[in-house]
Formats: structure tokens, sequence, C-alpha cells
């Protein structure tokens, strides 16, 4: 796809003025606010899940992010609805506008925490790291574009594409845009993956195996607070591996933890009370979405599954599985928040009687019975059974399956062992990531490798499309079809809700685009 | 003696292997391309990265001859990387191991330090107040889930006395008394079940024992009732307890899984069971050789005991 070099110029722009424009409002921000931050100090905060790995790319779990998050800055940072930011990102500026390529100029000065240089030649090993079958990363298929990358200078590198890649700023945001040290990693080997160097506010100082990570300040960082004072405040965080949810709220509780995330049935209770600092992120994740394989009877049907998500009452879902602390889905599977987000698209909405037509129209007037997966876990349990129940009251019999989660992804997905499977989704806001995964014909997440024309040939275009009005007119049109078609039903978008001692300062900070935890403004009041 | 020692150190070997080679053929009998399970659900990795996973974990061999790769790497003391996170398993599991064998002692000292002197007054109180009060309590500890007992210490002694930490671990060469403080309530929790088990197999022994002939005969000769039970019964009554407290081991390190995810103490039992959802066969099959070897350790200890606390067994000899 040709574009037109003013239109270039204009993308390179915007990438200025956006962060620019970031930047004056915080600065706003931090006039008015009162305090002064305070340096010092050790944070104590908890998470669920051990790491895969520290190392950004060899990670393969989502949840690594809590880690890696705070030592990383990503080559193109987002704001939380994904608009790139150029403030808070180790590229100055970038030019997208090339079909064939892409160049990023970047940021003076930044050095890696070993005291290595980064620069563009640091890039280049990363990115070709990266696509290395041999590094095992885990954000190679989502660099699939990039043919070669060359440093043309100093702090100028510039990747070759094999097709235009209109993901690339919010893939850049991402795992993949994370740097981490050449010389480190050529000198570490396989150990790398928990010993990582990269050029972030902290730096990881431990890692004790299935109990907790520790990271120290930087104090070679780069960042700037809007007063020109060095980022972080922190000297210090520990991030306990805490695998109880019940118990990480009364550590809490015990004053043993200083920052946490709330399960949805605490939620009230902390509300309610003024002793801590309440923080919350609404979209934080597809909490509740069914999922069919559109090749598997009867749910290749399209009336059977429009009887299906008509049946469904998400309010009951929210009020019952969420305690209400969550939000009904009015949109598609780019969640609230996200730029791509668009609740004007019309979708099937709960109606019993709407239903039955449907049903009747698919040839099924007296209902029918089928398998659905679901994984277990309290909230997911909760939500199928009242699916279960929800359907059979038109007269659709759900038998529910369950499995652990990765075998039940894999069951459903690769194996098509069965034609529904009710799960969450985790927030992706840039909207290639789901739709050239679920909806394009050789998608992993199109269970029955299903191909639609149509739909293709808008995945492709909005892969292909780096203006962003421009993507969110054609993701408008592929939710069109999605919704109006039931392909994925999201019932429930999940608020994530943090919550924090009183002393700890810049919660309304902890989120990111991706609803993981950022601690690189916190700091803490002297008690 | 020694012979009887040699003998049953030598059974052990077979036992080992047979319990690895169990591990690895489950491992390889979950349906479904190894390798995609090892990298986990989703489009994670693409063929040309599966590929060199195939190939690093000779999982394009059979079976048998990957079976035969790790047994002569392990007993050169290296168990593999973790298809997860790529760390070392023996160093991982020397870790894991230390923290659980460390939780698994305490539960099992402070189970056989409550249940040993309850279930002798409990006997010697027998059919009165003491023996009934030990007996609830015994059967309440029994019928209590260990989870359940762990999450109403944590609200009791961490949220609202604030006596004690509520979570995580910290290693006793760092810092004694605070990895002390750390360890009581998982400890406690952990080893509350053995405890009512172990009581109750030494308030029934020492009943049969004090109905000796023996027993009447010290009696008759006008011994006080404490130095008999201590000096006469006990002994001859602990033979079942101590095959209780052996086949107890096993249980704590099970229990562990557990007590280890509530209290985040970062102990094998959660290494294992996030190893078999994540098919990290490495550490799997690292962790199964660690635990086995621990209960077979366990049960051997048993049976040299008995030789000790009673003469007249000597097995084969």
């Amino acid at each position: 796809m040709a574009r037109s070099p003013s239109l270039g110029r204009r993308t390179v722009l915007r990438g200025a003025t956006l962060g620019a424009g970031a930047t004056v409002l915080l600065a706003r921000h931090g006039r008015a606010a009162a305090d002064q931050p305070h340096y010092g100090g050790t944070l104590r905060v908890a998470y669920q899940l051990a790491p895969g790995a520290i190392d950004p790319v060899v990670g393969r779990s989502g949840g690594d992010a809590y880690y890696w998050r705070q030592f990383t800055d990503p080559l193109v940072d987002a704001d939380p609805a994904l608009n790139p930011r150029a403030a808070t990102s180790l590229a100055e500026s970038w030019d997208v506008s090339d079909p064939k390529s892409v160049t990023l100029k970047l940021r003076k000065g930044v050095v890696f925490h070993d005291g290595t240089p980064f620069d563009a030649a640091a890039v280049k090993f990363n990115i070709e790291r990266l696509l290395d079958p041999a590094t095992k990363a885990t954000p190679r298929a989502a660099f699939g574009p990039v043919e070669s990358v060359e440093a043309l200078d100093e702090h100028l590198v510039r990747f070759r594409l094999k097709r235009p890649w209109g993901s690339v700023l919010g893939t850049l945001a991402d795992r993949g845009g994370a740097m981490n040290s050449p010389a480190a990693v050529k000198a570490l080997g396989a150990d790398y993956a928990f010993k990582p160097v990269s050029t972030g506010p902290f730096k990881v100082a431990e890692y004790v195996s299935g109990s907790k990570v520790r990271f120290v300040r930087n104090e070679k960082y780069w960042g700037r607070d809007e007063a020109g004072n060095p980022l972080p405040y922190l000297d210090e965080i520990v991030m306990n591996i805490v695998p109880s949810e019940t118990v990480q709220v009364s550590a809490l509780k015990a004053g043993e933890l200083d920052l946490i995330y709330l399960p949805y049935r605490e939620v009230g209770n902390f509300l309610s009370s003024s002793t801590y600092n309440i923080q919350s992120f609404e979209g934080g994740a597809i909490a509740c979405t069914l999922s069919f394989n559109w090749a598997k009877p009867p749910m290749d049907n399209v009336n059977l599954r429009l009887a299906l998500a008509t049946a469904i009452n998400a309010e009951g879902i929210n009020k019952a599985a969420f305690f209400g602390r969550a939000i009904v889905a009015k949109g598609g599977m780019w969640p609230t928040g996200a730029w791509a987000y668009d609740p004007t698209v019309p979708r099937p909405s709960y109606s019993i009687a709407k239903a039955k037509e449907y049903l009747a129209a698919g040839g099924k007037p007296g209902g029918f019975e089928m398998d659905a997966l679901f994984w277990p876990s309290e909230t997911n349990t909760a939500f199928a059974e009242i699916i279960r129940a929800q359907c059979a009251a038109v007269g659709i019999k759900l038998n529910l399956k369950s499995a652990e989660v990765t075998v039940a992804t894999e069951k459903f997905y690769y194996g098509g062992e069965a034609p529904m499977f009710i799960t969450s989704w985790s927030r992706y806001p840039e909207p290639d990531w789901n739709a050239s995964l679920i909806y394009r014909s050789d998608g992993y997440y199109n269970a029955g490798k299903v191909k639609n024309e149509k739909l293709d040939a808008l995945v492709d275009e909005g892969a292909a499309t780096v203006d962003i009005p421009r993507r969110k007119q054609i993701y408008r049109q592929v939710d069109e079809i999605v919704l109006g078609k039931a392909m994925m039903v999201p019932l429930i978008y999940g608020v994530t809700y943090a919550a924090a001692q009183k002393a700890v300062m810049g919660v309304e900070n902890v989120f990111g685009w991706d609803a993981k935890m950022y601690l690189h403004r916190m700091w803490l009041k002297k008690a | 003696m020694q012979r009887y020692i040699l003998r049953r150190l030598a059974q052990l070997v077979p036992t080992l292997l047979l319990i690895t080679m169990m591990v690895f053929a489950l491992m390889h009998a979950i349906p479904g391309d190894p390798a995609r399970m090892m990298v986990g659900a989703g489009d994670a990795l693409d063929e040309a990265q599966l590929a060199v996973v195939r190939r690093e974990y000779n999982l394009d061999r059979p079976v048998p001859v990957q079976y035969a790769l790790w047994l002569g790497r392990a007993l050169t003391g290296d168990l593999g990387r973790s298809s997860a996170n790529q760390r070392r398993v023996g160093e991982e599991l020397l870790l894991r191991a230390s923290v659980t064998f460390e939780l698994g002692l305490f539960a099992w000292l402070i189970a056989a330090a409550i249940a040993i002197p309850a279930g002798v007054i409990a006997a010697v109180h027998r059919g009165r107040v003491p023996d009934f009060a030990a007996t609830l309590v015994a059967v309440g500890a029994v019928a209590m889930p260990g989870f359940w007992v762990g999450i109403m210490l944590i609200l009791v002694f961490g949220v609202h006395l604030r006596w004690l930490p509520t979570q995580g671990y910290v290693p006793l060469g760092t810092d004694l008394a605070d990895g002390l403080r750390h360890m009581v309530l998982p400890a406690i929790a952990l080893g509350i079940t053995s405890a009512a088990l172990m009581m109750r197999q030494m308030r029934s022994a020492l009943l049969e024992v004090m109905s000796l002939d023996f027993i009447r005969t010290a009696r008759a000769k006008g011994l006080a009732k404490w130095p008999i039970v201590l000096g006469h019964a006990l002994r001859n009554a602990m033979l079942p307890v101590v095959t209780v407290m052996g086949l107890e081991v096993g249980r704590i390190f099970a229990g562990a899984v557990v007590i280890e995810t509530l209290f985040g103490v970062p102990g094998m039992g959660r290494l294992m069971v996030q190893a078999v959802f994540q098919h990290d066969f490495m550490v799997v099959q690292g962790s199964v050789l660690v635990m086995a070897t621990a209960v077979l350790a366990a049960n051997f200890i048993t049976d040299i005991l008995y030789t000790v606390l009673d003469p007249r067994i000597r097995y084969g000899a």
C-alpha cells in the first residue's frame, strides 16, 4: 500500500507532539499535587505467578510483564489507550510512513545497567536475537514483517519490512520492544533468562526461586519527572510471589505488603474503607467471552450462535460472578479504553424472545444440546455455571467440560474438540493482535480455520495500515461482521483494581496500557 | 545388622529406577505433541522454534532412548534444564527441596511433640476428661482440611493479632529468628492432621501395652504409675507409632503442595505442581526423583529404628 510523503511527515510529527502533549499534561498535574515526591524506601508488592523468565523476550507467560516492566523501557511507549508516547520511549521519534521500512531515532545518552551504551547496534542485536528461532523468543511471530535491521548511524535504526506493518508501534510497546544488553546476553547464555540487564528505572538485584524478585534503583536512569527530578523515587521494590489472592489480601491488611491487585469479591469491602488508596482500570481484560469453533456443528450455524448469544444475560453474570464490579461488554474484542473500542457497533443483546426466534430460524425450535469447554477458577466456574443455567431457559443444554487452562486452550483451538469455549481473554489493545489470530483464516484462535474472504481482506488491510483514524474504520467493519454473526461474543469486560497502603503515592500511574503493574513512578510518604 | 542395612539399601535402587521410568512413560503418554505441550498452549512459538525445542530435548528420538539419555546425565548429576524457564533443574531442586525439607521437618516435629504426650495422657486417663478432650481435638484435626486450618491461622495470628507473618519464607541461615517466625503457621497447618493420627496411634498402642502381664507385674511389685508408663510401657508402645510416623513423612510431602501455595513458601510441592501443569518434563522428572528418594529414605530409617526399639526384630538375619 503506497503512502504519500505528506502523510509520512504527519505521522512522524504525531509521535513528537503526542509526546510533548503528554508531558505538558503531566506537568500540570504534577504542580497541582500538594505532595513533593519523596526519595527512598522499599515498596513491597505481591503477584500471583512466579515469572516464566524475567528476560522479557524468552518468558512465555503474559504475567511476566509484572516483572520485566519494572526494569525495561519500550522502544516506543504507549499511553493506556495505546497511543504512542515519545516522552517515556527509548526512541525520540519514528517514521512509519514507508510501507517497506520503519525508522527509529534513538534517545541519546541512555546506557544499559551494565554501563554499555544503548545505541542502534544494540537495537539491531536485540531484534535479530528475537528473530533467531534458537532464542525461542515469544514475540518472534509479532515481528514477522521484519526482513532485516540496519544501524544507519549511532542513534538511527531502520527495520526493512517484508510487508507493511500497521501494528508496529503497539508491538514495540510490548515485550519485543524491551531492550537487553548485548554484552550481558552474550556473556550469560541460557542463564540470562533470570539475570537480565536492560535500560529501565530499576535493576534486577536478585531472584529467589518461587519466592520473590528484588529490584534496586538504577542510579544511571535517563528518565526525569515533570519537574526535572531524576526517576525513580524508590530505592527498592520487592515483588513477592504470593499465589493465593486470599493471602495477598490478608497480608496487605496485616501490613506486610504495600500494593496488591484486588480480587473482585474484596472490592466492595475495600472501597467502603478509607484505609487504602484504591485505583481501578476499566477494560483490564475481557473477563468472560464465548469463543466458537465456526466449523463444528451446531456452532457452524449462525442462527444457533445468535440464539445462544441472546439467551445470555451478561448483567446477571456480572452480578453473580463478578460481584457487580466488572462491566457488561458493549463492543468487541478490543475493550474499553483501547482506541479501537467501538460501542456503537450493533451486537446481540439479551432477549429470550429473540433467542427463540433464532432457534427456530436455525432449525432447532425446541433447542439443542452440545459440549462447552471451560477452565476452572473461582470466577470462571461461576460464570460457566450461570451460562449453562441461562441457556437451559431457552432449551439449549450445555454439557460443561473442564480442563486446566493450557490443556483446554490447546484442546479447543488446536484439537477442535468442542463447538464452544467459555473463557477469558487478555487485554490486547492493538487490534491486529486479536484480528490476525482470531479472525484470519489461518489464525491460531480460529479453531475451525474457517475462511471468510471479506474478513481476511479487512484484517490484512488493518495490519498494513498505520494511520489510526483509518484503522478505526477498518476495525469497525471487522466488529460489524464478528458481532453481527456472533463469531466471538465478549460478555464481560474486566475492571482491574489495585489497593495500596495510604503511604504509597503515585498509585494513579500503576496501570500501563496492558493493565499490568508499572512501578516507575511510585513513592512512599514518610511515616 | 550391617548386612541387613546393605541389603535394604540395595533394594532402593531398582525401586527408584522403576519410579523414574514410570513417570517418564506417563509424561510421554499425555496425548498431543510433547514439544507443543512443553511450550504451552496458544501461538507462543512457531514451527521453526518448535523444531529447536524438539532437538534440544531429544523429542525427535524414541522414548526409551530419551529415558536412557536422561538417566545417563542424571547419574552425572545433570538433571537438564527446565523447558518452561530454562533454569537448571538440579540447582532449582536443591533450593526448593531444602525449603520443603525444612517445612516438613518442622511440621513433623510439631506433630510428634503434640501427639506423643497427648496420646500418653489420653491413655493414662482413659475414659476421663483428658481422654475425651484429646479425642475430640484429634477428630476435629483429622476432619479439618489443612488449607482451611491455614487460612484460620492466618486470620487469627496474622491479621487480627499480628503476632506472626502470614506469608513468605526467610531462610534460617539468613535470619534464624525471622525464619522460624515465618515457619510456625505453615508447619502447624501442615502437621496438625499428622499430629492427630499419631496421637490416636499412641493412645491405642499404649493402652494395649498397659493391659499386658508385665505391666501388671510391675504394678504388683508396687511401682508408681508414671515410672511404669514412661519406663516400661512407652518404649514397647512406640513400635506402631514409629510406623505411623514414618508413613506420615509421605503425607507431609503431599500436604506441602497445598500449604506451600497458601503461605507462599517456595518449596518442592509448588514447583512440581506447576511443572506438571506446564508439562515441564525435566522438572517433573527431577522432583519425582527427589521426593521418591525422600520417602524411601524415611521408610528405610523407620525399618532401622524398629531394630533399635525392639531387639527381637532382626529381619532375615
